[in-house]
């Protein structure tokens, strides 16, 4: 039966071109995919002995492997091919008109009729065009947003930016560090790191195996966002580390998936308050003498303004253990025992980005304390780093991977799209992308913010005042989305809704591959391939164990009507007449031979062999133990080896936020504790708002989907930490209640909630457990959005829709998503659904869940 | 003959296992030995799940379960005619033979029998008898990338087997899955001097077991203490340390892993 099996191989992880991840064989049939398989290196070394790197340490070791370690993403992807909610061909919103009445307020509400790619292409042409001749080609707003796959060729990450740029531009949604928010805005300026904030990475691996005694793993879950950026190579290793007796501490207010096997102690801090704990943790050393003053001398500037507030001679509170339990909820006597026991020993810090820790209210702070506590303890000593569990060689860096270096990092650079990179000045960030569209704001009143053009830019970025509308261009008419996700993954997801309701925006195209999110919100939508329909070529950088190039086969036909994102672009500028000028010429198979020629693997293959080998392993570089690990340069020398930072030291105080933003009275040139601040007046549980919405909301990168991808998985929605059964028979959106809370609020797991603050309400299902500190509820972030008041009120589970719209702080324009004021409250599901009995009969799929295209969404008259 | 090793310690709860089982029988054909699966509601392979402790000593247990492959199963014995067991040791219900028959799901005392009511017939794990036939691992094998599930001949693990627990809920049940590691139940809390405010390290912690036999340990940095792998009973527990009154604490009834909490010392 096998040799009727053709089998081709796609990178399943999900971060972005050049940074594939999980490269797996996938087996064909019939056309048909029949399984998902891990990919076999070493057969695939092609009879060559597989190179494989080792750490040996303490008597074990851990090696590259054998073959990928694939998670149950890269399966479900498989289920979400065949997804009913898959979009097969092109729709228009059935009453936009742009002849005659638009009705931009029934975006959300109204439904959809099936129509032709021409007519669909032909109506986007000329809107693109009747836009340009208005207002000027900075009218039409592109956002690229993450709910995509991985794909080089193909897009998806700004076609269509692609293609109006050979009309002559527009303005674009900036990408924004969503991922390092704080590590980007307040750790860049006390050490520097550019791309984007966390500490240099060589070889750390080594290092920790070699040196580190203890592993703090702070707001770090290495089981669940690596799944998405990586695989299970990271929690691999911490098996290792157990393995050599490296003492593994989860610190955060949940036992998150990683702790929950990984952790040999939990310290439950409440969300977003990481910060006062830093600070006792400090103040503890200070007062005992057990840092290195030595160290700070040579390596640091600034030391004694932290240490006056330590000591609260700035805001008279001595920040002490006692104190910091009563707002972190960690015992004043665990946190002198932590900061006793680090003191003592060799101690990194192990990060996997999102959560409470990072993409919080003033984010920037608990970043710059970990920071400046490292350098407390001699920053760069063997055993002491901060060490990132994913996203390895990130941006193509080879100082961004803890794991044995490799020869060298391939690219496809010369292929992509310049999205990735893009610092036009006509640009909205992300977080502000609602106030750009429909906020009163004028050449003369404009709306105004600091970087970030790009996320991974240099520091100085930051201090670029930007504004809305860009001078010499109209505001923003005309939307056109690819992989869309706002609502569900960024801040505050109903004001964007709303946004969309203003005439001020006569078209809103989206292109994806299933009707999900934002789709709902669109004028016209194109049908979108997965990846496994189209032929394309990728890098694969973050796996951990090995670089790859590899050749993306077909595998199965596309699926209805559907294109890629790359052709969906082309098929309109055909109707504009600038194909050529879009793709020049040239076709996917020229772009493929383009890209491998300038990837470095030419130097060791030809094209035409590589077509044949379908995959190139990049081997370990000769000497990689020699590499000198994490800051371990700098700790030698720090007039050699000097940060990026202005004076070349750690700066507990920053003389360049003090120059740039001198009135800043949030991110002051030191970290402090922000109890409250202009722009986040009441999000902390001692604000009087907190007798209203009394538990802070803990909202992580999603376990059983990659934001809000992979929802409708029925494979996964049947484990029981994905969704929980209400008594309506409707799957909700876990939400994780501490026992002791439980009983306060009268709650047993099962029960239906209504999550809630004064910016509207989502809904959960309940799940009692252990695994949440009291004071804080858990609920992953990204489920589908279902509408039951559209901008109001929501039974998906989607919190970003009632997270804060207000950026991180005054100057940084980041996002807040976890961390956030909620009340929560049992609800009568019956009773809500004779409330809201169009909502609430929606058709619906016991294994998928919402059917957002059959039947709710299209009208039923077709043409 | 075939067996499963599972190890505990190795397992990250991914359930990987339990997905890819799907990805290799949910809409696909194995014949001789196996019918499509339905997407939903079948677990050939399945996780368990269970929470150890309170916070905030908090623990998760995953546990792979597959059908166990016994040597003398009593699914053959419910039904003879429609379930054989391979050369190798895999147990396979004939997805012919077992048509209607409702009693194997019954008869399976680990409940890894399940009924398929669109095709009628009862079916379960095939230790991917058609990939195994070729020389390759069972889906869920391939897919586990800790080293948390292996599968192979009985002879290539039997340092494992040796130390391997396995588990028989009735009388005469042969399973050939084996679990290393299985963490069983806990007993922990931590000791401080409310006087200071400080933990106590160092502690002397001797846990009496329901047999009368003791367990020794000493509180660590944060003034922790535990005692792993442990049964159902009721225990007792002594703390002592210099200068402070020791601490008794009798007629724990233990049922599920326990944070016996905080435990304040009195200095004498």
């Amino acid at each position: 039966m096998s040799n009727t099996i053709k089998t081709s191989i796609k990178t399943m992880g999900f971060c972005g071109p050049c940074s594939a991840s999980e490269p797996a064989e996938v087996d064909v049939k019939d056309g048909r995919i029949v399984r998902i398989r891990p990919f076999d290196y070493q057969s695939s070394a092609g009879g060559e002995p597989l190179a494989r790197w080792s750490i040996k340490a303490r008597g074990h070791e851990f090696k590259a492997a054998e073959k990928s370690e694939i998670t149950p993403f890269a399966l479900a992807t498989k289920h979400r091919v065949y997804s009913p909610n898959r979009i097969l061909y092109p729709m228009k919103r059935a009453d936009w008109d742009p002849k005659g009445r638009r009705n931009p307020q029934n975006r959300g509400k109204s439904k959809y009729v099936r129509i032709s790619w021409d007519e669909a292409t032909q109506l986007i042409a000329d809107e693109v065009r009747r836009v340009h001749e208005r207002y000027g080609v900075n009218s039409i707003f592109v956002q690229s947003d993450g709910h995509h796959q991985v794909k080089t060729l193909h897009g998806p990450r700004g076609c269509e930016g692609a293609l109006l740029d050979a009309l002559g531009g527009y303005c674009l949604q900036a990408r924004n560090p969503d991922s390092w928010e704080g590590w980007y805005w307040g750790a860049k300026h006390i050490w520097g790191c550019d791309p984007v904030g966390e500490g240099d990475q060589q070889n750390l691996f080594y290092d920790v195996a070699q040196n580190t005694d203890t592993v703090l793993f702070w707001g770090c879950d290495v089981v669940t966002t690596p799944w998405g950026w990586g695989g299970h190579f990271p929690s691999r290793y911490c098996f290792f580390l157990r393995d050599i007796g490296v003492r593994q501490i989860y610190i955060c207010p949940d036992v998150n998936y990683g702790a929950a096997v990984h952790a040999d102690k939990w310290i439950p801090v409440l969300p977003n308050t990481d910060a006062a704990l830093q600070l006792a943790i400090a103040h503890t050393w200070i007062k005992e003498g057990t840092y290195d003053r030595k160290y700070l001398d040579t390596h640091a500037v600034g030391f004694d303004w932290f240490e006056y507030h330590a000591r609260g001679g700035d805001d008279g509170i001595e920040k002490t253990p006692e104190w910091a339990e009563g707002v972190c909820g960690v015992p004043a006597r665990i946190i002198k025992a932590l900061a006793r026991s680090w003191a003592k020993q060799n101690v990194s810090i192990a990060h996997g980005n999102g959560g409470s820790y990072i993409r919080s209210t003033y984010s920037h702070e608990p970043a710059r304390f970990e920071v400046a506590l490292l350098g407390m303890q001699a920053l760069g000593h063997p055993g002491r780093n901060q060490l990132k569990m994913m996203e390895y060689q990130l941006f193509s860096l080879p100082q961004q991977t803890p794991i044995p270096r490799s020869r060298f990092i391939p690219n496809l650079f010369s292929v992509l799209l310049p999205y990735a990179a893009d610092q036009r000045d006509s640009l909205v960030p992300e977080t502000l992308v609602p106030e750009a569209l429909a906020g009163d704001y004028t050449h003369e009143k404009p709306l105004t913010w600091y970087g970030c053009t790009v996320a991974g830019v240099p520091v100085e970025d930051q201090f670029r005042p930007l504004q809305y509308p860009a001078e010499g261009s109209e505001r923003i008419h005309m939307v056109w989305i690819d992989s869309p996700k706002w609502t569900s993954s960024w801040n505050g997801g109903y004001c964007y809704i709303e946004a969309l309701h203003s005439d001020l925006i006569e078209c809103v195209v989206a292109q994806h591959i299933w009707m999900e999110d934002d789709c709902l919100l669109a004028d016209i939508i194109l049908p979108v391939n997965t990846k496994f329909e189209e032929r394309d070529i990728n890098c694969d950088i973050m796996s951990g164990n090995y670089n790859t190039l590899v050749l993306e086969e077909q595998s199965v036909e596309p699926l209805g009507e559907s294109k890629s994102d790359w052709e969906c672009a082309v098929a309109v500028a055909e109707k504009l007449g600038v194909a050529d000028e879009l793709t020049g010429g040239a076709s996917l198979e020229d772009k493929m031979r383009i890209g491998f020629e300038n990837s470095g693997v030419q130097d060791y293959l030809s094209f035409e062999e590589f077509l044949e080998k379908k995959s190139y392993i990049v081997p370990p570089a000769e000497g990689w133990e020699d590499d000198p690990a994490g800051f371990y340069g700098f700790y030698i020398d720090p007039q050699a080896n000097p940060l990026t930072t202005p004076s070349g030291l750690i700066e507990y105080y920053s003389s360049r936020l003090a120059e740039e933003f001198p009135d800043d009275e949030e991110r002051k040139p030191y970290p402090r504790w922000i109890e409250k601040g202009e722009t986040h007046p009441d999000e902390r549980l001692g604000a009087e708002r907190a007798k209203r919405y009394p538990y802070l909301l803990v909202s992580n990168h999603p376990h059983w989907r990659l934001h809000s991808q992979l929802d409708d998985c029925a494979w996964f929605r049947e484990i029981k930490t994905c969704k929980v059964a209400g008594p309506d028979g409707y799957a909700y959106e876990p939400v994780w209640v501490n026992p002791a809370d439980a009983k306060h609020l009268g709650l047993a797991s099962g029960d239906v909630v209504k999550i809630y603050n004064d910016r509207g309400w989502t809904m959960g299902g309940v799940y009692v457990t252990e695994r949440i500190r009291p004071g804080a509820v858990l609920q992953d972030h990204g489920a589908r959005m279902d509408p039951i008041e559209l901008g109001v009120s929501d039974r998906g589970g989607t919190n970003n829709l009632i997270a804060p719209k207000a950026i991180a702080s005054k100057n940084c324009a980041g996002e807040v998503t976890s961390g956030y004021l909620v009340g929560v409250e049992k609800v009568d599901v019956f009773e809500l659904a004779r409330q809201y009995p169009e909502a609430f009969s929606r058709p619906y799929d016991p294994e998928t869940g919402p059917l957002h295209i059959v039947d709710a969404w299209l009208d039923n008259v077709q043409v | 003959m075939k067996v499963f090793i599972v190890d505990i310690d190795k397992c990250n709860g991914c359930y990987g296992c339990q997905v890819a089982c799907k990805d290799e029988h949910v809409g696909n054909v194995w014949e001789p030995y196996s019918l499509p699966q339905p997407n939903t509601g079948h677990f050939w392979m399945r996780v368990k799940e269970r929470e150890h402790g309170q916070v905030p000593k908090v623990r998760v247990e995953y546990t792979p379960w597959p059908c166990m492959h016994c040597d003398d199963p009593k699914c053959a014995a419910a039904a003879p005619d429609a379930v054989y067991r391979r050369d190798d040791g895999l147990v396979i219900i004939d997805p012919v033979r077992a048509k209607g028959r409702r009693e194997l799901v019954d008869a399976c005392p680990y409940d890894a029998v399940f009924y398929n009511e669109e095709l009628d017939v009862a079916q379960k794990c095939t230790g991917c008898a058609h990939l195994v036939d070729e020389g390759k691992l069972p889906h869920c094998v391939d897919l586990c990338a800790t080293g948390g599930l292996r599968f192979g001949d009985e002879e290539e693990f039997a340092e494992e087997i040796a130390r391997a627990e396995t588990f028989v809920p009735e009388p005469g049940c042969r399973p050939r899955v084996y679990y290393l590691n299985l963490p069983h139940l806990f007993l922990a809390g931590d000791v401080w001097d409310p006087a200071e405010n400080e933990i106590v390290e160092g502690a002397s912690v001797t846990l009496t077991l329901p047999d009368g036999s003791t367990r020794q340990t000493a509180t660590d940095d944060f003034g922790d203490f535990s005692f792993r792998r442990i049964d159902e009973g009721v225990y007792s527990l002594f703390i002592e340390v210099d200068g402070f009154e020791p601490v008794e604490r009798r007629d724990i009834d233990l049922r599920e892993s326990l944070n016996l909490g905080d435990f304040p010392l009195t200095r004498n």
